[in-house]
C-alpha cells in the first residue's frame, strides 16, 4: 500500500495532541511539582516554592510512608502468591474437561463484577463481625472457638483481614487469563504426555508452565501496578484516617494533598508537591519491576 | 446618592422578607456538603425554597456535593467555577479557605427578619463566635455557623437506672464506680468504634495535662521523651483499669465503625465513649424515637483542672470574595440558621439549634448544660492528630490497650518505640 504522509500527519496530530496533553503534560508537571513545595494541587506556579528534594528526604524520613510501602510489598508478594496459586489451581481444573465449567468460571469471576466498595464493606460489616460475621458464625458453629474469637479487623489481624478479602475478589480475574492461556495449548500435548503415562502434576509442570510463561509474564506486571495502585481497599478498611495495618502510599499521597477526612489537617502539613514525590516514586517502582519481570521471566516466543 | 439608593433598592426588600418583586433577578450559586437526601439537605432545601418564595428577585443553585466537597471545592474556586456560598466543618472552612471568603462581622451588626430585632451575632452562640475569630488568621469572623455539636459521653438512662446508678458520672471514681455498677447489673459498660477510638485518649491526656497544646506536642515528639511524663503513664494506667476489669465490649478492638453505635442501639452495650451530638440521629432508624438517651461531659481526672474545656463546633457556611450579592447572601444564610430553620433543622436532625433560647431535642437534651459548662476548646482528637505519622501508631497502641492485650507500661514503651 502507498504511504501518504499528509494522511498520516492528518490522521496522527490529534491523538498525538490529545495524548500529549492527557498524559504527557500530567506527567512533566508532577515530576517538577515532587521538587517543589507546593501546599495545594491547584496552586500556580507562582506560589511553588523550589526545595530540591526535600519532598523526598521527608518521605523516606516519614515511618508511616515506610510502613506503606511495606504493606503493599507484603499485598504484592504474600497475596500475589495466594491468588496466582490458587488461580492456576481453578484454571487447571476447570480447563481438565470438568462439567459445567462456565457456571463455575462465571462465579468465580463474580466478585469482579461487584463494586470495591460494596464488597468491602460486605467484608467488614458481615463477614469479618466478631459477634454475628460469617467466620464467626461458621466457626461457632463448627465448635471452633478460638477461630471464633478471632478479632479480624483489631489493629493486629486488620492487614490479613484486608488482604485476604482483597485476594478472594482478584482470583477470578486472574482465572480467566490462565484459562484463556491454557486453552491455547494444543490438546495434542497433553494427549501424547497422557499416553506416555504423565500424571496431572507432571503435565502441569512440563507443560502447562512452561507455555503459560508469557501470559505469568503479563499477569505478574498487571498484579504490580494494581498492588502498587492499592487504595480503595485501603480507604474501605480505614476510611476516615489512615491505620498502621491498613495505609498505602496512595493513601499516604492523598491524605498529604487533601487532607484527612474526619480530623481537619492543619493546612500547613498539606504538601501536594510531596504527594508528587510520591507519586514519582510509584511510577518509578513500576518500571522497575517491569523491568525485572522481563529480565526474569524471558519470553521464548515459542510457537505452537 | 440617588445612583446609590437605585442599587441599594433591589436588595432591601429581600432584608424586610417582603414578597416584592425585586427590579433585576439574584443568583446565587450554593455547594453544599450534604447529599440530597440526608435529613440537613431536605431542610436547607425547603428553607432555601422558602427564602425564594419571600424574595421573588432571587434564585438559588443548589449543588449538593456531599463530603468530596472537602477535595472538590477549592479546585472547582481556582478554576473560577461561580460559587457564591458553600459550608463545611467549621474548623476546616475557617482555617482552610478563609482567604476564599470575605470578613463577615459587619454583617454580624445587623438584624434580619428572623432574629426577632436583634442582631445577628446576638442570636448566635457566643462560643462559637470566639471560635471562629480564633481559626481566623486576624481574629475576624470568616463563617456563619448551624449545627453545633459537642463531644460527649451517650449513655442508656435505662441502664443506669436499673443498675441503681442515681446520676452521671462527674469525676473518674464516679465514672469507675458507674462501671462497676454497670457491670454488676449485667450489662457491658462501655464500647467505641473505630472512627472514634482515640478520642477518650485525647480528652484523658487533656483531664491531666490542662491544656490540648501539651497533648500535640507528645505528637510531635519524636524523641519519646515526653512520653516518660509520669501523667502519660497514669493516664494508661486508668485505661489499663477499664480493661482489666472488664469494663469494655469484647468487640472493641475490631469495632468497625457503625458497628459499636449499633452494640449501644441495639441495647447490649450501656455507655458510648465518646461521640458528637449527632449519634442519636445516625442510630435512630435501629433505637426508634423513645430510645432513653443521655448525656455527660468526659469525667474530671484532676480537680485542679477540671472539665471546663471540650471538645466543640458546628457546620458553617461561608460567602465567597467573589460573590457578586453578598447582602443577600448573607440575608439568605440568617434566614437558614437563625428562628424558623433553626428550630427545623435541630428537629429534623435531632441536632442542637443555633438559637441559645430554644430547647434542645429530648435525645441530646444533657448535651445543652454540658456545651453551657465549656470554656475552652479542644481540638478533635485532643490533639493526638497533631501528628500525621504518630496518630495511626498512638491510635493502634491504644486500641491494644483497651483491648487488654497491652499493659500501660507495654502501652507507652511501644509509642515510643513507633515514633
Amino acid at each position: 500500500m502507498k504511504r501518504n504522509r499528509t494522511m498520516m500527519i492528518t490522521f496522527l496530530t490529534p491523538a498525538l495532541f490529545s495524548f500529549g496533553l492527557v498524559f504527557i503534560y500530567p506527567i512533566l508537571r508532577t515530576l517538577a511539582m515532587s521538587f517543589f513545595y507546593v501546599r495545594t494541587v491547584t496552586d500556580g506556579w507562582g506560589k511553588w516554592e523550589f526545595v530540591a528534594l526535600a519532598n523526598y528526604q521527608k518521605l523516606f524520613a516519614s515511618s508511616m510512608f515506610i510502613q506503606s510501602l511495606k504493606n503493599i510489598l507484603n499485598i504484592w508478594l504474600w497475596g500475589g502468591l495466594v491468588v496466582f496459586a490458587v488461580a492456576l489451581i481453578f484454571s487447571i481444573l476447570l480447563t481438565s474437561g470438568f462439567k459445567g465449567k462456565s457456571f463455575y468460571r462465571a462465579a468465580i469471576y463474580l466478585p469482579n463484577v461487584v463494586s470495591a466498595v460494596a464488597m468491602a464493606t460486605m467484608w467488614i460489616q458481615y463477614a469479618f463481625n466478631s459477634k454475628y460475621g460469617l467466620f464467626h458464625t461458621l466457626f461457632s458453629f463448627l465448635g471452633m472457638e478460638r477461630l471464633a474469637s478471632f478479632q479480624w479487623t483489631s489493629p493486629d489481624n486488620q492487614f490479613l483481614a484486608m488482604t485476604l478479602a482483597y485476594c478472594f475478589g482478584m482470583v477470578g480475574y486472574y482465572v480467566l487469563i490462565f484459562m484463556a492461556g491454557i486453552e491455547k495449548i494444543p490438546v495434542d500435548y497433553y494427549e501424547a504426555a497422557t499416553l506416555e503415562g504423565a500424571n496431572l502434576l507432571k503435565k502441569f509442570i512440563h507443560i502447562t508452565l512452561p507455555l503459560l510463561r508469557g501470559v505469568l509474564r503479563s499477569s505478574v506486571v498487571m498484579w504490580s501496578v494494581t498492588s502498587i495502585g492499592f487504595f480503595i481497599w485501603s480507604m474501605m478498611f480505614s476510611p476516615l484516617d489512615p491505620d498502621v495495618g491498613t495505609i498505602t502510599p496512595m493513601v499516604y499521597m492523598y491524605n498529604l494533598v487533601f487532607g484527612r477526612n474526619l480530623t481537619p489537617t492543619d493546612p500547613q502539613l498539606l504538601n501536594a508537591g510531596a504527594g508528587a514525590a510520591v507519586g514519582v516514586l510509584l511510577t518509578g517502582l513500576t518500571v522497575i519491576i517491569f523491568a525485572m519481570v522481563n529480565l526474569l521471566i524471558r519470553d521464548r516466543k515459542l510457537q505452537y | 446618592m440617588l445612583l446609590a439608593l437605585c442599587f441599594l433598592f433591589p436588595v432591601l426588600p429581600l432584608w424586610a422578607g417582603g414578597a416584592q418583586e425585586a427590579e433585576d433577578a439574584v443568583n446565587l450559586v450554593y455547594w453544599s456538603m450534604w447529599n440530597e437526601t440526608e435529613p440537613q439537605a431536605m431542610v436547607l432545601k425547603s428553607a432555601i425554597r422558602d427564602f425564594e418564595k419571600l424574595n421573588p428577585g432571587v434564585k438559588v443553585a443548589i449543588q449538593w456535593n456531599g463530603r468530596e466537597i472537602r477535595k472538590t471545592l477549592q479546585p472547582a474556586l481556582d478554576a473560577g467555577t461561580v460559587i457564591d456560598i458553600w459550608d463545611e466543618d467549621l474548623e476546616r472552612i475557617v482555617k482552610t479557605w478563609q482567604s476564599y471568603a470575605i470578613g463577615l462581622d459587619e454583617y454580624y451588626g445587623q438584624s434580619y427578619p428572623t432574629t426577632g430585632g436583634k442582631a445577628f451575632g446576638d442570636t448566635t452562640m457566643g462560643s462559637l463566635q470566639s471560635l471562629l475569630r480564633s481559626f481566623s488568621t486576624d481574629g475576624k469572623i470568616y463563617a456563619v455557623p448551624y449545627q453545633p455539636m459537642v463531644l460527649v459521653a451517650f449513655y442508656n438512662k435505662d441502664h443506669f437506672a436499673k443498675a441503681g446508678i442515681a446520676k452521671a458520672p462527674v469525676t473518674w471514681d464516679e465514672f469507675l464506680s458507674v462501671c462497676a455498677k454497670l457491670k454488676a447489673a449485667g450489662y457491658i459498660p462501655m464500647t467505641i468504634d473505630d472512627a472514634y477510638m482515640e478520642l477518650p485518649l485525647g480528652m484523658h491526656l487533656n483531664r491531666v495535662f490542662g491544656n490540648y497544646e501539651a497533648v500535640e506536642a507528645l505528637a510531635k515528639d519524636k524523641t519519646g521523651r515526653l512520653w516518660d511524663d509520669p501523667r502519660v503513664l497514669r493516664t494508661a494506667r486508668d485505661f489499663e483499669t477499664l480493661a482489666r476489669n472488664g469494663y469494655l465490649s469484647p468487640q472493641v478492638e475490631s469495632n468497625k465503625w457503625p458497628a459499636g453505635q449499633q452494640e449501644v442501639a441495639t441495647d447490649q452495650v450501656s455507655m458510648y465513649m465518646l461521640n458528637g451530638t449527632w449519634l442519636p440521629n445516625e442510630v435512630k432508624g435501629t433505637t426508634g424515637p423513645d430510645f432513653p438517651w443521655g448525656q455527660f461531659a468526659y469525667p474530671v481526672v484532676d480537680p485542679a483542672i477540671g472539665a471546663s474545656a471540650g471538645t466543640y463546633g458546628s457546620q458553617g457556611f461561608q460567602i465567597s470574595k467573589k460573590c457578586a450579592n453578598p447582602d443577600v447572601a448573607f440575608a439568605l444564610l440568617a434566614h437558614l440558621t437563625t428562628g424558623k430553620w433553626d428550630q427545623e433543622m435541630a428537629a429534623n436532625t435531632l441536632g442542637a439549634p443555633m438559637d441559645t433560647g430554644m430547647d434542645w431535642p429530648e435525645v441530646i437534651s444533657d448535651c445543652k448544660a454540658v456545651f453551657g459548662s465549656l470554656e475552652s476548646w479542644i481540638p478533635w482528637s485532643g490533639g493526638l492528630a497533631a501528628d500525621t505519622d504518630a496518630f495511626p501508631v498512638i491510635k493502634a497502641e491504644y486500641t491494644r490497650l483497651l483491648a487488654g492485650k497491652v499493659t500501660a507500661e507495654q502501652f507507652v514503651a511501644n509509642i515510643k518505640a513507633g515514633l
